[in-house]
């Protein structure tokens, strides 16, 4: 079967997520070996380790590499000192007339969460706030430290935001730090000093800091795909990484990415959601069912007691049947090919060694992530696999059919709130038993497929009924008109024969 | 045997068994045997604005033997009427679509007298009361609307008191005075039924029967020439016709003609029940049609403003006849008149239709 481009580049995406852990272990060591070997350096290292990893990942799904860090986070540097500003700003005072750049930064940070809780300049800048000499406020001898470059960014931010004690009136967790340099953008930055990764500022902003619950905030839920794409969609800038730059084109087409950017549904996953913010990295194979049960709490309860999830190892998960970044809505296409596919013995089986173990490159188009992918035809599984298709396409059918004819009766005009309620009571057995796929126990499956179409049938009679008194009532409505015109014409010969007898006169 | 020949005999016989023992014939005889020029037309909008009030009277009623005006049990008594109730579902549909026609032909009638000039000298009191019968009219609207207690009924209501409150130094009591409390509630809902059932029919009904004894008074007017002051051979020269039958045999065959609209209607469009109101959900942030040109005029104008100018237009209909002191009818020769009063109906019209797309 030849590969797609389209093909070739989810497969990039789905390996990846399964490589990105071992990657970044391979990559980190390969920068760690040579700490002061040049960005460029052990940026080229890390992407010459990747592409083996992904090789290597491809033959073996389940491979999962330590989840613990190659470096601790550094110590925690102390708050910078400096003299309480009081009542004064100095600092401000002077940079917001200073200059047009100047008084953008004043008025940005005056717009910030820092200003609301009155961390000033000298919080980060160090110098002394209480003077409106440069020679004084901005001099070492008063502590002043100029801008922190990228690497000290991190230390600056934590020297509060890790102190219990500072953030403690403002009920904010202070593990950020710990969390930072134990994600991919921490490690690489400590071992490799790579100082392109994102650090605190790229993703919070410097001087105009706002609330993660601030809609304003690049932070904000619903900005976050969008922040990581600044970095991650750019081509250039991932090129010496040698990571896909296509996650966010493709998020925004899933049902997660439509949720969250095109109905604003902040409840919806953004890429911090399942790669986290301060530890960003990309789950581990062994991770996903739980990234995803996150969220999907009752379908991994599911899935934990199906015969997939015994497989272990060798186990398809969620993203084999759902993608990663391109999850689309389930349905019932996700059971069978429309043609039987090529079978391949490679696809489900270690060759060398007859175990079970699945090509991941097989499920990255999203037409091939199907059931008969890996059951064949003369399989049992497959004859269980069509009596859920089965079940659930008759259920899936009796409610659409309940849904089209509630639809006639309110389009008639007739009040369809019992139908409506049926069919909801007949939506929640069907997406039970939808779930209950997950199970791949047939009983279960077909138990509650027949349950929501009993209750679906029950909805359509109601609205059926509906239709035919919407029907009677146009009847009886064209007698009732019958009658009115009748007497109209007897009361307009009456009316005549008078105006006769009036103009007699 | 003399009581048998007194009722089983013709209906001569059996009116004037009645007469013999009411004494209501003079009576009977004075209101219908008038006679009304034979150039008056009335289109016969006021007779069929009273027909459907009629017809919310007996609607109503039936309505009120099922209906339960609390928060919790309004929207399901209502639901019960419309699915449970033995022609519940035409008695509602008929009610909904009578109250939607009496304010639309109350409404015309207003306007044929105005632009009919018919307002005139001697009939400035009938159209005073006339005006107390539409704005009693959209009262009844207004309250109506409430009390199905669903989505559409609760944020309309919202709405439609808020605009209410928007009203300049008297705003905020009025506000409190409609709803019964800072919002829309089980408070609104008591204080509206009462006002829909009980108030607003006993003003409408002593309202109506004064304007009925005062046309029946001054007769149709004539919208070919003024009403003289002082009566001369030539004015009884004019042409008459009889009332009654001629005149109200027209009207009748004018209600039956509504009697199969509204037939039309409650069939092919029987009044509908959204979601049960809720105060969490703004689902349905606009009133009904015959308050959608204010709506729409307050987002054209400063909310004082918006608000002012169509109580002070309402001020000016009513006292109209009193500024309009021109004994001319004809609308050829009240072109300013005439010509104003279209230009602001066009603009009433035009500012309903944008608030009902909007």
């Amino acid at each position: 079967m030849a590969a797609t481009p389209a093909h070739r580049l989810l497969r990039l995406s789905a390996t990846a997520l399964v490589a990105a852990g071992l990657w970044f272990g391979l990559a980190v060591t390969a920068s760690a070996e040579d700490p002061s070997a040049a960005p460029g350096a052990s940026a080229s290292a890390s992407a010459s380790a990747s592409a083996s990893a992904v090789g290597s990942v491809v033959a073996s799904p389940g491979a999962s590499p330590s989840a613990e860090p190659l470096v601790s986070a550094p110590p925690v540097p102390s708050p910078i000192a400096h003299p309480p500003a009081g009542d004064t700003n100095g600092c401000f005072d002077c940079h917001s007339a200073v200059n047009d750049k100047q008084a953008e930064i004043s008025a940005a940070w005056e717009t910030s969460v820092h200003a609301a809780a009155d961390v000033g300049c000298a919080d980060c800048h160090g110098g002394d706030p209480r003077s409106d000499q440069i020679t004084v406020g901005m001099s070492t001898e008063a502590g002043f430290l100029g801008s922190p470059d990228r690497t000290q960014t991190v230390g600056v931010c934590g020297s509060c935001h890790a102190n219990v004690e500072v953030m403690r009136p403002y009920n904010l967790p202070t593990d950020q730090y710990v969390k930072y340099w134990s994600s991919v953008h921490g490690q690489r930055l400590a071992i490799a000093n790579d100082t392109r990764v994102a650090v605190c500022t790229d993703c919070h902003g410097s001087h105009d800091v706002r609330k993660t619950s601030d809609p304003n905030a690049k932070v904000f839920p619903l900005n976050v795909p969008e922040l990581c794409a600044g970095c991650h969609a750019d081509a250039k800038r991932m090129e010496p990484y040698g990571i896909p730059t296509d996650q966010f084109e493709i998020y925004s087409g899933s049902v997660h990415g439509k949720a969250l950017l095109e109905e604003q549904d902040v409840r919806a996953p953004s890429c911090a959601s399942c790669h986290g913010s301060h530890d960003a990295k990309p789950p581990r194979a062994t991770e996903v069912v739980e990234v995803c049960g996150k969220c999907h709490t009752a379908t991994q309860e599911l899935y934990e007691q199906s015969r997939h999830a015994q497989l272990e190892q060798a186990a398809p998960k969620c993203w084999t049947c759902h993608g990663t970044h391109d999850v689309s809505p389930p349905g019932s296409r996700l059971f069978f090919h429309p043609e039987t596919p090529d079978y391949e013995c490679s696809t489900c089986h270690d060759l060398a060694n007859r175990t079970l173990r699945l090509e991941i490159d097989r499920f990255a188009n999203e037409a091939d992530r199907r059931c008969d992918t890996c059951h064949h035809p003369d399989s049992q599984i497959y004859a269980q696999v069509q009596g859920i298709a089965d079940a659930l396409g008759g259920a899936e059918g009796a409610y659409a059919a309940a849904g089209l004819r509630i639809e006639d009766a309110a389009r008639l005009g007739m009040i369809t709130a019992d139908a409506e309620v049926g069919l909801a009571q007949a939506r929640t057995s069907l997406i039970q038993a939808q779930a209950a796929v997950h199970t791949t126990k047939l009983k279960l499956v077909s138990d509650l497929s027949t349950d929501a179409r009993i209750k679906a049938d029950e909805a359509q009679a109601m609205a059926i009924a509906k239709v035919d008194e919407s029907t009677f009532r146009r009847q009886a409505m064209i007698v009732v008109l019958a009658l009115i015109a009748l007497s109209v014409v007897f009361l307009v010969v009456i009316k005549r024969q008078l105006d006769r007898e009036l103009e007699g006169r | 045997m003399a009581t048998e020949q007194a009722t089983g005999g013709s209906p001569r016989r059996t009116a004037r068994w009645l007469d013999d023992r009411t004494r209501l014939g003079p009576v009977l005889a004075a209101m219908l045997h008038v006679r009304i020029p034979m150039t008056a037309r009335t289109f016969y909008f006021g007779g069929i604005a009273l027909f459907l009030f009629g017809i919310q009277v007996v609607t109503g009623t039936l309505l009120a033997l099922y209906y339960k005006p609390t928060p919790e049990a309004a929207y399901e008594s209502v639901q019960f009427i419309t699915s449970d109730v033995s022609f519940g579902w035409l008695i509602r549909s008929l009610h909904h679509w009578a109250a939607n026609l009496m304010i639309l032909f109350v409404v015309l009638h207003l306007l044929r007298v105005f632009f009919q000039a018919a307002y005139k000298f001697p009939r400035e009191v009938t159209w005073v009361v006339g005006c107390g019968l539409l704005l009693l009219t959209l009262g009844f609207g207004f309250t109506g609307y409430l009390l199905p207690w669903d989505q559409r009924a609760y944020w309309a209501t919202v709405v439609g008191t808020e605009i209410a409150g928007g009203v300049p130094v008297i705003g905020d009591s009025l506000l409190l005075l409609l709803r019964g409390g800072s919002d829309v509630s089980g408070a609104t809902m008591s204080r509206f039924f009462g006002i829909h059932v009980l108030v607003l029919p006993l003003a409408l009904g002593g309202l109506l029967a004064a304007h009925l004894v005062l046309v029946h008074q001054l007769g149709l007017a004539n919208p070919k020439k003024p009403e003289p002051r002082v009566r001369t051979a030539e004015a009884d020269d004019e042409p008459l016709r009889p009332f009654f039958p001629h005149y109200i045999l027209d009207e009748v065959v004018a209600w039956y003609v509504l009697l199969a609209v509204l037939v039309v209607l409650a069939s092919l469009y029987p009044a509908g029940l959204e979601e049960p109101a809720n105060i969490l959900d703004a689902g349905h942030p606009k009133p009904e049609w015959y308050y959608l040109a204010v709506y729409e005029m307050l987002k054209f104008l400063p909310k004082d403003i918006g608000i002012l100018a169509p109580i002070v237009g309402l001020g000016v209909v009513i006292v109209w006849p009193f500024l309009d002191r021109s004994p001319e009818v004809l609308a050829r020769r009240r072109k300013v008149v005439v010509g104003g009063a279209t230009l602001i109906v066009l603009a009433l019209v035009f500012l309903t239709w944008r608030g009902y797309v909007a």
